[in-house]
C-alpha cells in the first residue's frame, strides 16, 4: 500500500470506529453466540447442551417451520414492490407545488406514529367481514359486477380465512408507509432544480422527467428503502404479532419466520430452536440483499461516485 | 473548623429530613411481581398493606408487571429476580424442569401447610415432579353458562339446562334462528365461542391428552369422539355461515360481547364471568350456571377445568424466607378470603367461611366453587411443553372448524408432532435431572 | 397554452389523489382521538361510532392519573430520546462519511458486512445481549436505552451513505486540494448539505425512542423508571378487560408530541430545496 492508501485506510477506519465497536458488542458477539446456541438445546435457565445439527434436522422435517418460510416468503413478494410504488408514489406527490403540503406530509406520516396497539385493533375493526369499512367499500363495487356478470362475489372475511388474512396484514403495513416517503421526499429535494427547467425547456413530460431525471437521481435512495424493504418485510412481527393477540392466525396462514423464532423463544423456552431459525433467516436475508445489489449494481446512479 | 461545621450542619439536616435514620426501619423489603391490573391489583394490593401493617419485620413491595412470564425469566436468568411472583399454572412445569424456581417443601413443612389444607386440585396443581413448587393464590373452575332468557322464548325450562352432550344439541338445534337467505342469526352453542379451551374438549368424553410423563394420547378414541362433535359443527350449520357469524361478533369485553346481546345461548365459561356480565351486560340479562354436560353423566359427572394463579419464589431470589412468609400469609383463611372475594372467585383452601359467601357478589359462587371440589376436576396437562401441544391443538380445531380436515386427520397431526416434542424435551429433562434431582433433594 | 391546461388538471389530479389518501390515512388518529372521548362502553361498538353520545373531555385526566406517573414517564422518555438522537446523529454522521467520502481498502466489503448486520433478527440477540449488559452492571438503568446509540446503528449509518454519495466527489477534492483535513471537510463541506438527512435520522431516532417498548421492558426494573411507551401497557389488562377509553386518551398524548415535532421539522425539508438549488 502507497502511503496516501495507508492513510486513508487509517482515517476510514477512525471515523468508522463508533461502528466497529457497537458492531463487536451488540452484533458480532451476539451473532456467534446464536449460531453456537443454535447448534445447542438451550432452555436460557439450564446451560446449553451441545447437539450438533439436531435442531436444523427438526426444522427440516417441521411442517410448521415450512408454513412460516412459505408465509414470509408470499409476503414479501406482495408487500416489497407495494410498499416501494406507495411509497414513491405519495412522495412524488408530496412533493409538487401544492399549498398545505405540511399538512399533508403530516397526515401521510401520522399512521407510523400511532402506537402498534391502536393500530392493530383499529385494523382488525377495518378488516373485519361483516362490518368493517373495507368490505362496506369493496362489496357495493361486486355487487355492480354481480349484477351485471351473474356471479356471487363477495369481499372475504380477511383475517379469519387462510387464504386472505396474509392479504388484510399487507394492507395494513403499507399504511405505516410513512417511513419509506420521508426518506423519498429527502431524497428528491436533492434533485437539482436546473434539471427539470432544463427538460421543461425541452418541453418533456412529465412521465418523461419522472423516468429520466427523477428516477435515476433517485436510485440510491430506491435501492436503500427497496433493501429495507427486504430486510423488514422477511422480520414481519410486529403487526401480525399484535393483530392476532400473540397468535399465528387462521390455519397459521400468519405464522412468520420471525414470529416461529418469537414462540420458540420466549413461549416454549427452546432458545436453541429459535436461534437455529434465526440462523436460517438471516442466511435467506444475506443472500436476497447480496442478489437486490448486484441486481441493481447497474441502474443506481451514485453522483459522488 | 468551618468545613467540619458544614459537614455537621449538612448531616443534622438531612437527618431531619429522615433521610439518614434509614427509610424501611430496618425491615427486609421483598419484591413481589404479579399480572394484575384495575381492581384485580387492588385486591392483591390491599392484601399486601395489611401483611405489611401486621407485623415489622418484612415489606412488601408489589408492583403489576404485564408480561410476567417473560420478564421473570428474563429477570430469573439474569439473576435479579423478584422475591415473589405470580405466575400460571401452565409455567410451572416448564421453570421447574429448568431449575427456575426454588422447592417449597421444607418452608411448607415448617409452616405445617400440607394438603389437607387445600381442594385436592389446586394442591395437585403446585406439584411437579414430587415436590412442592408453588402455593394457590386466586383459582377457578369453568362450566356452562347459558341466557335464560332464550332458553325461555324458545319453549325450554330455565331451570333444567341440558346434562348431557345430547341434551345440548338437542337445545342448540331450538335456540339455533336463521334468517331467510340461511345466514345464522343466532346459535344455541358452538365451541369456538370463546373457544378458550378447544385443546380440551376430550374432558368432557373422558379423554386425556397425556399418559403418564411422555406418553401423547392427542387421537385416542375417547378425544375422537369428542372432535367428531366439533366437526359435527360445519357438518350441520356450514364452515362458511360459522365463519361469518363470529365475524360479526362484538369484542369479548364490550356490551357487543355474543353472550351478553343473544348471540349465542349457552358458552363454557369460568368463574370471573360474573364481572364481565355486571359490567357489560344488560341489567335485565338473566344467566344460570351449571356443569358443562359431558356425553356420559352417568359416569363422567361434573367435569370442570380448573386453573389458579400460583405464587413462586424464583430460583436465586434474595429473600426466599421472608418470601415465604408472605406467601403463608395469602394463604391463610383470612386474608385469602379477603383476596378471592375482592377478585370476585372462590378460595382454594378447603376451608371457607359463611360469611364469605354472604358477601360475595356473584350468586352462583357455590356452584363454581362446587365444580372445583369434584372429583373430576381436571387441570390443563402438567407437561412441560402442553404451550406447543396446545397451539397445535388450536391449529387442529381451526381446520376442523373450516372444514380444511376431518378430526381423525388433525387430531393425527397433532399426535405425530407431539410426540417428537415430547420426547426431545424428555432428552433435555434426563440430561438434568441427575444435578436437579440432588439439588432440589437437599431442600 | 396547452401547457397551462396541462398544468391545472395535472394540480387538479394531484389534489383529488392527495385529499383522498389523505382520508384514507386520517382514518387511523381520527379514531384514536374519538375513541378517547367516549365513554367506556361506546369504545369497542361494532359498527363504530364517530361521534361519542357525550363528549367526555374528563378521560384525559383520568388517564393520567390512572397512569401512575404520566409526568414522571414523560420526563424519563424525553431524557433517553434527546440522548439518543444526539448519540445518534454524531455517530452515525461519522460512520456514513468514512464508509462514502474516503477511499480505502476493504472498504465496499465492511459496508457489506455493516448491510448484513441489520438482518439479524433482534429475538435471536436479545438475551446474549441482556447478558452482556447485565454483566456490566447496566440492567435497570437507562444506559441500555441510550449507550448503543453512540456506536452507529447500521441502519443511520446506510441512510447517510446513500445521501454522502449522492454529492458529487469534486466538492471533497477542491477542499482537499486547499488542505482541509478529512475533518474539517467533514464539519465545513458534507454535513452542511446533507441537513434533511441528518434531520430525518434525528426525528426517526426520536419517533424509533419515544415509542420503543420492547427495550424498556427488558432493561427496566423499577416502575419509576418507566418510559411513556411502557406505561401504556397499564391500561390492557388480563381478564378485566381493557380501559380502551383511557388507553386511546393517553396514546393521544404520547402521539401529539412527536406529531408536532414532526410537522416543524419536515419545514425544513423545503429549507433543502433552497440549499440543493444553489449546489450546483
Amino acid at each position: 500500500m502507497t502511503g496516501q492508501e495507508r492513510r486513508n485506510l487509517r482515517t476510514g477506519i477512525l471515523f468508522i470506529s463508533p461502528w466497529i465497536v457497537g458492531f463487536l458488542a451488540f452484533c458480532a458477539y451476539p451473532l456467534v453466540s446464536s449460531i453456537y446456541f443454535s447448534l445447542c438445546d438451550y432452555s436460557v435457565l439450564s446451560p446449553a447442551a451441545f447437539v450438533g445439527t439436531q435442531n436444523y434436522r427438526d426444522l427440516a422435517t417441521d411442517e410448521v417451520f415450512w408454513t412460516a418460510l412459505y408465509n414470509t416468503f408470499f409476503f414479501a413478494a406482495f408487500a416489497i414492490p407495494l410498499g416501494l410504488f406507495v411509497s414513491l408514489s405519495l412522495a412524488i406527490l408530496l412533493n409538487f407545488e401544492v399549498r398545505c403540503r405540511g399538512i399533508f406530509r403530516t397526515i401521510f406520516f401520522l399512521p407510523s406514529l400511532v402506537p402498534m396497539v391502536c393500530l392493530a385493533v383499529l385494523w382488525q375493526w377495518l378488516l373485519n367481514g361483516e362490518l368493517g369499512l373495507v368490505n362496506a367499500t369493496i362489496n357495493p363495487v361486486l355487487d355492480v359486477f354481480n349484477h351485471a356478470l351473474g356471479t356471487h362475489w363477495q369481499a372475504p372475511n380477511w383475517l379469519l380465512e387462510a387464504r386472505y388474512a396474509k392479504w388484510g396484514i399487507i394492507f395494513t403495513v403499507l399504511w405505516g408507509t410513512g417511513n419509506a416517503v420521508v426518506i423519498f421526499l429527502a431524497g428528491l429535494q436533492d434533485v437539482p432544480a436546473h434539471l427539470y427547467e432544463s427538460a421543461d425547456i425541452d418541453g418533456a413530460s412529465f412521465w418523461q422527467k419522472t423516468l429520466h431525471i427523477t428516477l435515476p437521481i433517485l436510485s440510491p435512495v430506491i435501492y436503500f428503502n427497496m433493501i429495507m424493504g427486504v430486510i423488514g418485510s422477511f422480520q414481519v412481527f410486529a403487526v401480525p404479532y399484535v393483530m392476532t393477540g400473540g397468535g399465528d392466525g387462521p390455519g397459521r396462514s400468519l405464522l412468520f419466520l420471525a414470529t416461529y423464532l418469537y414462540q420458540n423463544a420466549f413461549d416454549y423456552w427452546n432458545m436453541g430452536y429459535a436461534c437455529a431459525i434465526g440462523v436460517i433467516l438471516f442466511a435467506i436475508i444475506l443472500f436476497l440483499t447480496l442478489i437486490a445489489t448486484k441486481v441493481s449494481a447497474r441502474h443506481v446512479y451514485y453522483a459522488g461516485k | 473548623m468551618p468545613a467540619r461545621r458544614f459537614v455537621a450542619a449538612c448531616c443534622l439536616a438531612l437527618a431531619g429530613l429522615g433521610i439518614l435514620s434509614g427509610a424501611d426501619d430496618g425491615r427486609v423489603v421483598i419484591r413481589y411481581w404479579d399480572k394484575w391490573t384495575g381492581f384485580e391489583a387492588d385486591a392483591m394490593r390491599s392484601v399486601v398493606e395489611d401483611f405489611n401493617s401486621s407485623q415489622t419485620r418484612i415489606f412488601v413491595e408489589y408492583s403489576s408487571v404485564s408480561q410476567i412470564d417473560r420478564r421473570l425469566m428474563l429477570a430469573t436468568a439474569g439473576g435479579l429476580p423478584p422475591d415473589v411472583a405470580g405466575i400460571w399454572v401452565i409455567n410451572l412445569p416448564v421453570y421447574a424442569e429448568n431449575n427456575a424456581l426454588t422447592p417449597l417443601d421444607s418452608f411448607a413443612r415448617k409452616a405445617g401447610i400440607s394438603e389437607k389444607d387445600y381442594i385436592p386440585a389446586f394442591w395437585g396443581m403446585c406439584r411437579y415432579r414430587g415436590h412442592l413448587w408453588a402455593l394457590p393464590s386466586t383459582p377457578s373452575s369453568t362450566a356452562l353458562i347459558y341466557n335464560k332468557k332464550m332458553f325461555r322464548e324458545v319453549g325450554l325450562d330455565p331451570e333444567k339446562p341440558p346434562r348431557t352432550i345430547a341434551e345440548l344439541e338437542a337445545f342448540n338445534e331450538k335456540l339455533t334462528r336463521r334468517s331467510a337467505s340461511g345466514r345464522l342469526e343466532t346459535i344455541g352453542h358452538m365451541p369456538e365461542e370463546p373457544g378458550w379451551w378447544n385443546g380440551l374438549w376430550g374432558y368432557w368424553f373422558g379423554g386425556s391428552m397425556v399418559d403418564g410423563e411422555a406418553t401423547i394420547t392427542a387421537n385416542s378414541p375417547e378425544n375422537l369422539a369428542a372432535y367428531r362433535w366439533v366437526q359435527s359443527y360445519p357438518e350441520r350449520f356450514g364452515a362458511k355461515n360459522l365463519l361469518s357469524l363470529r365475524d360479526g361478533f362484538g369484542n369479548f369485553a364490550s356490551p357487543q360481547n355474543a353472550f351478553f346481546t343473544g348471540r349465542v345461548a349457552m358458552v363454557l365459561q369460568g368463574v370471573w364471568i360474573y364481572n364481565f356480565i355486571k359490567n357489560y351486560a344488560p341489567p335485565d340479562f338473566e344467566w344460570g350456571v351449571a356443569p358443562f354436560p359431558s356425553n356420559d353423566p352417568g359416569h363422567l359427572r361434573d367435569v370442570t377445568i380448573v386453573d389458579s394463579d400460583l405464587l413462586v419464589i424464583p430460583a436465586g431470589a434474595k429473600h426466599p424466607k421472608e418470601a415465604f412468609e408472605f406467601m403463608r400469609y395469602v394463604n391463610s383463611q383470612a386474608p385469602m378470603e379477603k383476596l378471592c372475594l375482592g377478585q370476585r372467585k372462590f378460595s382454594p383452601l378447603s376451608e371457607c367461611g359463611p360469611d364469605f359467601f354472604k358477601a360475595h357478589p356473584n350468586p352462583y359462587i357455590r356452584t363454581f366453587l362446587e365444580l372445583a371440589k369434584s372429583p373430576n376436576a381436571r387441570t390443563i396437562p402438567m407437561v412441560p411443553t402442553w404451550s406447543e401441544y396446545s397451539a397445535d391443538m388450536k391449529n387442529a380445531v381451526t381446520r376442523i372448524w373450516n372444514g380444511e380436515a376431518t378430526a381423525e386427520e388433525a387430531l393425527a397431526d397433532v399426535q405425530k408432532r407431539q410426540q417428537k416434542t415430547i420426547l426431545r424435551r424428555m432428552e433435555r429433562w434426563h440430561r438434568s435431572e441427575p444435578a436437579l434431582t440432588k439439588l432440589w433433594g437437599e431442600q | 397554452m396547452a401547457h397551462h391546461h396541462q398544468n391545472r388538471f395535472v394540480r387538479a389530479l394531484t389534489y383529488s389523489a392527495l385529499v383522498l389518501a389523505s382520508i384514507a390515512f386520517l382514518v387511523p388518529f381520527a379514531w384514536m382521538l374519538s375513541t378517547s372521548l367516549k365513554p367506556l362502553n361506546e369504545t369497542m361498538s361494532l359498527p363504530p361510532r364517530w361521534i361519542p353520545s357525550e363528549i367526555r373531555w374528563e378521560n384525559y385526566p383520568d388517564a393520567i392519573r390512572e397512569m401512575g406517573c404520566f409526568w414522571r414517564y414523560a420526563g424519563n422518555t424525553l431524557l433517553i430520546c434527546l440522548l439518543s438522537v444526539a448519540g445518534t446523529v454524531t455517530s452515525s454522521a461519522l460512520a456514513a462519511y468514512g464508509f462514502s467520502r474516503i477511499e480505502w481498502r476493504g472498504r465496499d466489503t465492511v459496508f457489506m458486512v455493516l448491510l448484513a448486520t441489520m438482518m439479524i433478527p433482534f429475538p435471536v440477540v436479545m438475551v446474549p445481549i441482556y447478558g452482556l449488559f447485565k454483566s456490566i452492571g447496566w440492567i435497570g438503568t437507562f444506559k441500555p436505552l441510550w449507550a448503543p446509540a453512540f456506536f452507529a446503528g447500521a441502519f443511520n449509518v446506510f441512510l447517510l451513505r446513500q445521501f454522502f454519495l449522492s454529492l458529487p466527489k469534486d466538492i471533497s477534492e477542491a477542499a482537499r486540494i486547499d488542505g482541509c483535513s478529512e475533518l474539517g471537510i467533514f464539519f465545513r463541506v458534507i454535513l452542511p448539505l446533507c441537513k434533511p438527512a441528518l434531520l430525518v435520522v434525528a426525528l426517526f431516532q426520536f419517533l424509533y425512542t419515544w415509542n420503543d417498548f420492547l427495550g424498556p421492558l427488558i432493561y427496566l426494573t423499577e416502575q419509576k423508571d418507566f418510559t411513556l411507551a411502557l406505561g401504556l401497557q397499564s391500561f390492557q389488562s388480563q381478564q378485566g378487560g381493557t380501559a380502551w377509553h383511557h388507553l386511546m386518551a393517553a396514546s393521544t398524548l404520547v402521539v401529539l408530541p412527536v406529531i408536532v415535532l414532526f410537522f416543524f421539522t419536515q419545514k425544513s425539508f423545503i429549507q433543502g430545496i433552497a440549499t440543493s438549488g444553489a449546489k450546483n
